[in-house]
């Protein structure tokens, strides 16, 4: 009896790997295209033109920063050096207990000064305004904590320009970051309301980022290149097929690019979710397709720039169980798309694939990992089956890992031949190495779900060299 | 059950394990070969089998996206490498109906950058078919500069290609000012828009009255960008004239009236001043604001300090302003003054 309902159980879960298997192949075969096209689309970019265009729409990038002492000058320093014809910088301080404001006005000889804009968000107590003398794009705004979205609502009062870059402070950006973003935007700012763009991770993003695509290398350490693995295949193989779709579901928060007036249409960033991105991007799809008005949110395959990665598990598993969590919240919030023909593609594929693939996943895993070894144990299945099994899913992965590296790989040769190899070496190893942290990071989201637990947990910043 | 999971997990092995093998050779080999090439197209040299092929491409119409840009691609090695087919080829895709081949084309001309080129361009410009703002930013950066050429476009019946020419005359003061300070009475708001930003760049009499009259304009867009102009064009003498467009009922025309006002720096002191006892509250911040920037309120500070006009700008900026001032005195830091106090 009991091996029966294990057989009954086993028999489920594979069918589920199978079915989710297939989306993503589909979806790979899709993102293939879409990354073709934009590699040709940058092929035929004139950078060049636009950086020095004053007909290139002006940007305001906002960065929410709590508690980021260590990473914060590197960062700026990186937004400030933007190729760009016109950009501000607004670093908004939330109310950080750590010396992330004196960092701040130490680098950039910040002086206060009162500003006077529309409140069009309301947000927590803003304590001061500082400018820099030696950059008149950047300002600084210090407030009470009030969380990210909160943060990014106080920049977003300040910002002066049309359209809004949000950016996680402990990313470092390549020169051409914005370029690369607004490519698209320039050529249809009607339409274009979003776009996100594909990141690195290591260690250490400044380090990372000091040597020049090319010859740039990968964090080598398992876990930070397995999470580098991760951001290449939730980047290539599925959201760029959703841009392609026309379900571009998560406009990641380290780089978000938006039209301003579709924020303040929306409300902009909302406090009531554990984290900002997603259910922002849900909202505006929400919003738009309720109304039934054209527009277009995308993903774009270019790199540009790294973000800091946990260097420790038990810092992964923090970042990702909010991950998990924050995704539920919003597949939960907005199930009104779930099937619904109204939101079209997203009502119909997006929002179902991430309640499938992502809310979903962690009750089909915790079945595989009590059922297989059980199975095994009770002599359901032989040893040998299992094994094969688990030879069959590693497998998939490795193929499907393999083609996010070669997607990455012809769209920007950032990397050196032997790091590319050696992420090709890992990916059959992910299933063993890596897949279980983030099953118990997911297991662990999904429960702090049920619960109702929407604290942030931020991860301790890894310890970086010097500048 | 065990048999059919056993040949099932046999045949996902069998196909996914050599998937994974090929992919990942063509990751490495094809990083070599890409390496290669490159070093290859460095030289500039485009061999005729890769040139014949490349003129095929873009000749054929595409049948899918992926096609398209293949075809853009090709368009824009050949040009890149002054291939003899790249003109002929490069005048038909400017004609094409797919906006994105034209863009391409467009692309591609200001890499080309010559008279024929310009004269392509501009046309373009005219019949709007791919997006004006990409051809603008081609025709401002190429050399030699086409500025003569685009005179003719003041005076297109189409209000967005007069915007265009209006827009593109920036960089060339000594090219028609006439028709520009004729188009501030243009009936089109975007075109007055883009004559005023222009004339902003000028000087003189005539330039400076067409200013000031679009100061009042109904449309909140061209006060903004007369806001702008006025303080390059009139200077100082224009601060009584702009600073009521602080309390202007648009927020985006009061940032402009600011950063005008700051531009002028300490000679718009007295309109600022004057601002102060504005019965519109954001007048008064705004006023308060620019003199904090000018650096007037600090010279003050240190010079003056508790004098009735710097008590009467913190009352202007409020608690926020007045603590700012004083951190900055107090660090003994001051902005290089701009402005000096009275």
């Amino acid at each position: 009896m009991i091996g029966d309902l294990l057989g009954v159980v086993v028999l489920v879960c594979l069918g589920y790997l199978l079915l989710t298997n297939l989306a993503y192949l589909g979806l790979v075969l899709v993102a293939s295209i879409e990354n073709g096209v934009r590699r040709h689309d940058t092929v035929s970019q004139a950078y060049d033109v636009l950086a020095a265009s004053r007909f290139t729409i002006p940007v305001s990038v906002i960065v929410a920063a709590y508690n980021e002492e260590s990473a914060i000058s590197s960062t700026v320093d990186s937004l400030l050096a933007l190729d760009y014809p016109e950009h501000e910088v607004i670093v908004v301080n939330d109310g950080s207990s750590d010396g992330t404001l004196e960092r701040l006005r130490e680098s950039f000889q910040l002086e206060p000064y009162e500003i006077f804009v529309r409140r069009v968000f309301e947000t927590e107590d803003v304590r001061a305004v500082y400018r820099s003398p030696g950059h008149p794009n950047l300002v600084v705004v210090d407030k009470a904590n009030g969380g990210k979205a909160d943060a990014l609502n106080a920049g977003l009062n300040v910002a002066r320009y049309r359209y809004v870059c949000g950016v996680d402070a402990d990313t470092v950006f390549d020169r051409e970051a914005l370029l690369k973003g607004m490519r698209l935007v320039v050529q249809d700012p009607a339409r274009i309301i979003g776009v996100t763009s594909h990141l690195a991770i290591a260690g250490d993003p400044g380090q990372a980022m000091a040597v020049p695509p090319g010859r740039r290398s990968i964090d080598r350490r398992p876990l930070l290149a397995y999470q580098h693995l991760d951001y290449l295949r939730a980047f290539f193989n599925n959201r760029l097929a959703w841009s392609r779709l026309g379900f571009m579901l998560c406009s990641v928060g380290a780089f978000q690019i938006w039209r301003r007036d579709v924020l303040e249409e929306v409300g902009g960033y909302s406090r009531t979710f554990t984290c900002e991105d997603i259910e922002l991007t849900f909202r505006v799809h929400e919003r738009f397709l309720r109304e039934g008005r054209d527009y277009e949110i995308h993903c774009l395959p270019d790199n540009v720039g790294t973000t800091e990665g946990p260097d420790t598990v038990r810092k992964l598993v923090s970042q990702r169980e909010r991950w998990q969590r924050v995704i539920a919240e919003t597949v939960w919030h907005y199930r009104g798309m779930w099937f619904n023909p109204r939101y079209r593609s997203v009502g119909l594929f997006g929002a179902p694939f991430y309640l499938v693939t992502e809310v979903l996943a962690p009750a089909f895993e915790l079945l595989a990992l009590i059922s297989l070894p059980l199975s095994v144990a009770l002599g359901v299945f032989g040893p040998v089956l299992f094994l094969l099994m688990c030879a069959a899913i590693a497998s998939v992965n490795a193929a499907l890992t393999a083609c996010a590296i070669l997607l990455d790989d012809l769209q920007s040769r950032t990397y050196r031949k032997r790091d590319l190899a050696w992420l090709l070496v890992l990916a059959p190893l992910d299933l063993v190495l890596y897949r279980p942290i983030i099953v118990w990071a997911r297991l662990k989201g999904s429960w702090r779900f049920l619960r109702g637990d929407k604290a942030w947990h931020k991860f301790e910043r890894n310890v970086r060299a010097p500048a | 059950m065990d048999e059919l999971a056993l040949r099932v997990a046999i045949a996902v092995i069998a196909v996914a394990l050599p998937a994974w093998v090929v992919l990942a050779l063509t990751v490495v080999l094809g990083r070599a070969r890409y390496d290669r090439t490159r070093r290859e197209q460095r030289s500039g040299v485009l061999g005729e089998r890769e040139a014949r092929r490349l003129v095929r491409r873009v000749s054929r119409p595409p049948r899918t996206d992926w096609g398209r840009w293949r075809r853009i691609s090709a368009l824009s090695r050949l040009t890149r490498a002054q291939h003899p087919s790249a003109r002929r080829l490069l005048r038909r895709s400017l004609a094409n109906p797919d906006t994105k081949i034209a863009t391409a084309a467009i692309r591609a001309l200001g890499e080309v950058g010559d008279a024929w080129a310009i004269d392509l361009l501009v046309s373009a410009l005219r019949d709007g078919n791919a997006p004006r703002s990409r051809i603008a930013a081609e025709l401002e950066h190429l050399a030699p500069a086409p500025g003569a050429e685009l005179l003719p476009l003041l005076r297109d019946p189409d209000p967005a290609v007069r915007f265009w020419g209006a827009t593109l005359l920036g960089p060339y003061p000594e090219l028609g000012e006439t028709s520009l300070i004729a188009l501030t009475w243009d009936s089109d708001p975007n075109v007055r828009a883009a004559a005023v930003e222009t004339l902003g760049r000028r000087s003189g009499h005539a330039v400076a009255a067409a200013t000031l009259a679009l100061l009042d304009d109904p449309l909140w867009f061209v006060r903004l960008h007369a806001a702008r102009s006025a303080g390059n064009v009139v200077g100082a003498a224009a601060a009584s004239s702009v600073a009521p467009l602080l309390s202007d009922r648009q927020w985006w025309v009061r940032a402009a009236a600011k950063d005008a006002l700051r531009g002028m720096g300490a000679d718009a002191v007295p309109a600022l001043v004057s601002m102060l006892v504005h019965p519109d509250p954001f007048a008064r911040n705004g006023a308060a604001e620019v003199l904090q920037d000018i650096g007037f309120v600090d010279a003050l500070a240190l010079e003056s300090p508790g004098s009735p006009l710097l008590e009467r700008i913190y009352a202007a900026g409020g608690d926020g302003l007045r603590e700012a001032a004083e951190l900055r005195t107090a660090a003994g830091k001051k902005r290089p003054r701009k402005a000096r106090a009275a």
